[in-house]
């Protein structure tokens, strides 16, 4: 352990590296189910279940599963995806959640670092940061590894899926559940808002011409981990915070995309 | 011979709407190539589905040799319709294929080429791998086996999902307008195809929005505009068609 304190850096970093893999994968699987308004959703769901965990003296993260999800879930039963409503509901539901989460903070009494939250707050990450990214990596692993061909089937042809006997639903809602935990885990690395950044950008960069999801997966987490490195190096080298550092690198990145495109 | 009987069906997608379809009786052999035809709205994927398990009519029955469509789903195989697939997905020819060998239980444990499988029971991977080959063979796709699906054309496309379908153990295969996005080389090359599976003792079941002598491919022409209108071969279903006001309101027909 007094390693870890004498060399204060190590822990961020390895915090970044599992971030930087478990983001891009977990994007792939909702970019190429057309979910990532979903994560947008789930991302600004999970301050008021933070704020109330406090309040109870429930640990913050389940809180903020626990509320990511139920917004996920109150949206999927108001609208879905063939509805011509469907943005304007998911957008609805995501700004409710959000002025919910500011509202109750002062009428609860409590406090939250809410920049951290936010925008993360790398430098201050501590071990239960690694222990909680470790758990959403490797729920993400067991998802992946007992579900992907019906990840696969559901994403190429929902309703044919169904008609072969693969309950939908429970399937939507066990990547409802892992987002939700990939991005409370990610919250001392990028922030509940800009994870958004690391859950799409890589995956743009990782899902083109791969010829399964898993190369995808593969090739996104590949792309992720560069991109939150370069982040974290120049965060640390120019003393920025990492989050909207690593969240910079991958708008930057977008021009190999575009470049790539013109060709 | 196995015969799918579908008798009064009738079905509402709710109780405050007019039934999507009424009173539909028709009966479908193996060997057939049957086509539904009929404007849009008419309810031709509704039936589809219907005849397929995918939800129960409010009236009527569906049943294969007596037994109930329920118990006996896997004997149907839907291809859908173009727009419900997602065909930006990163997949290959043959891994889409490869799908169709999904089982319709509740309690399936398998799935197409598992690891785990070719260690415990290679036979059954190899073939499992010879039947996707056979089913890209049937449609003349096997030189895209490796080529990702959204580099192909729409017939392309189309031909790749029919082998997913034909991948199904079942006899009667119900095609949700295969045909609609194809050029006409393209769709008579897809007609082709299936008629060599009709041939081969299938029966084969599409919903269209063809008319005229494109009809002529066809064993028999069912006619439905929420009720069967005209059923019969393609000649005596256009004669009918000169007593069908409905019809040449909504332009379907070419009779006048």
């Amino acid at each position: 352990m007094s390693f870890f304190y004498s060399n204060w850096w190590l822990l961020p970093l390895i915090i970044t590296i599992f971030t930087g893999i478990l983001c891009p994968a977990m994007g792939t699987v909702l970019i190429t189910h057309k979910r990532l308004l979903q994560v947008n959703l789930i991302s600004h769901c999970v301050l008021p279940g933070l704020a109330l965990a406090l309040a109870l003296g429930v640990h913050p993260s389940i809180g903020g599963v626990i509320s990511g999800l139920t917004g996920a879930i109150v949206a999927e039963s108001l609208t879905n995806k063939k509805s011509e409503n469907y943005e304007a509901v998911m957008n609805t539901i995501l700004a409710g959640m959000l002025g919910l989460g500011v509202l109750i903070i002062p009428i609860l009494g409590i406090r939250i670092d809410l920049e951290a939250v936010l925008f993360g707050d790398l430098l201050t990450a501590n071990f239960g940061d690694l222990i909680r990214t470790l758990i959403a990596f490797l729920m993400f692993t067991c998802l992946i590894t007992f579900g992907y061909e019906k990840i696969i089937y559901v994403g190429l042809d929902q309703e044919g899926a169904s008609a072969s006997g693969i309950n939908v639903s429970i399937l939507n809602l066990a990547l409802s559940f892992t987002t939700a935990l990939v991005i409370v885990s990610s919250m001392s690395a990028v922030g509940v808002i800009l994870v958004i950044a690391l859950l799409s950008t890589p995956t743009l960069l990782g899902v083109r011409k791969a010829p399964s999801l898993r190369i995808a997966m593969i090739r996104s987490s590949s792309y992720g981990l560069l991109i939150s490195i370069i982040g974290f190096t120049i965060s640390m080298i120019f003393n920025l915070s990492p989050g909207p550092a690593i969240s910079v690198i991958c708008v930057i990145s977008l021009i190999f995309i575009k470049g790539e495109n013109d060709n | 011979m196995q015969t799918l009987n579908a008798k009064n069906l009738t079905y509402s997608y709710s109780k405050k709407t007019q039934p999507a379809i009424s009173k539909v009786s028709l009966e479908i052999k193996p060997g057939t190539l049957t086509a539904l035809v009929g404007p849009n709205g008419a309810g031709k994927s509704t039936l589809l589905r219907l005849m397929q398990g995918q939800g129960a009519p409010d009236k009527g029955e569906i049943t294969i040799d007596g037994e109930k469509l329920l118990k006996v789903r896997n004997k149907v195989a839907l291809m859908p319709q173009r727009s419900s697939m997602n065909w930006k997905f990163p997949i290959t020819v043959e891994r889409l294929v490869a799908l169709g060998q999904i089982k319709k239980s509740r309690f399936r444990k398998d799935s197409p080429f598992q690891i785990k499988e070719l260690i415990s029971n290679p036979k059954t991977w190899i073939n499992k791998c010879c039947e996707v080959e056979a089913a890209m063979q049937r449609v003349g796709i096997s030189n895209l086996a490796k080529r990702r699906l959204d580099s192909l054309s729409g017939g392309q496309q189309q031909r790749a999902l029919l082998a997913k379908t034909l991948m199904s153990p079942s006899k009667f295969f119900l095609l949700d307008e295969p045909c609609s996005a194809l050029d006409p080389p393209a769709r008579d090359e897809f007609l082709k195809i299936i008629r060599q599976i009709a041939d081969a003792g299938m029966a084969v079941f599409i919903s269209s929005h063809d008319w005229g002598s494109s009809l002529n491919a066809y064993d028999k022409v069912v006619v439905l505009d929420k009720t069967v209108i005209a059923i019969g071969t393609p000649k005596e279903v256009q004669n009918k068609l000169d007593d069908i006001c409905c019809l040449k309101e909504k332009n379907l027909c070419d009779c006048d």
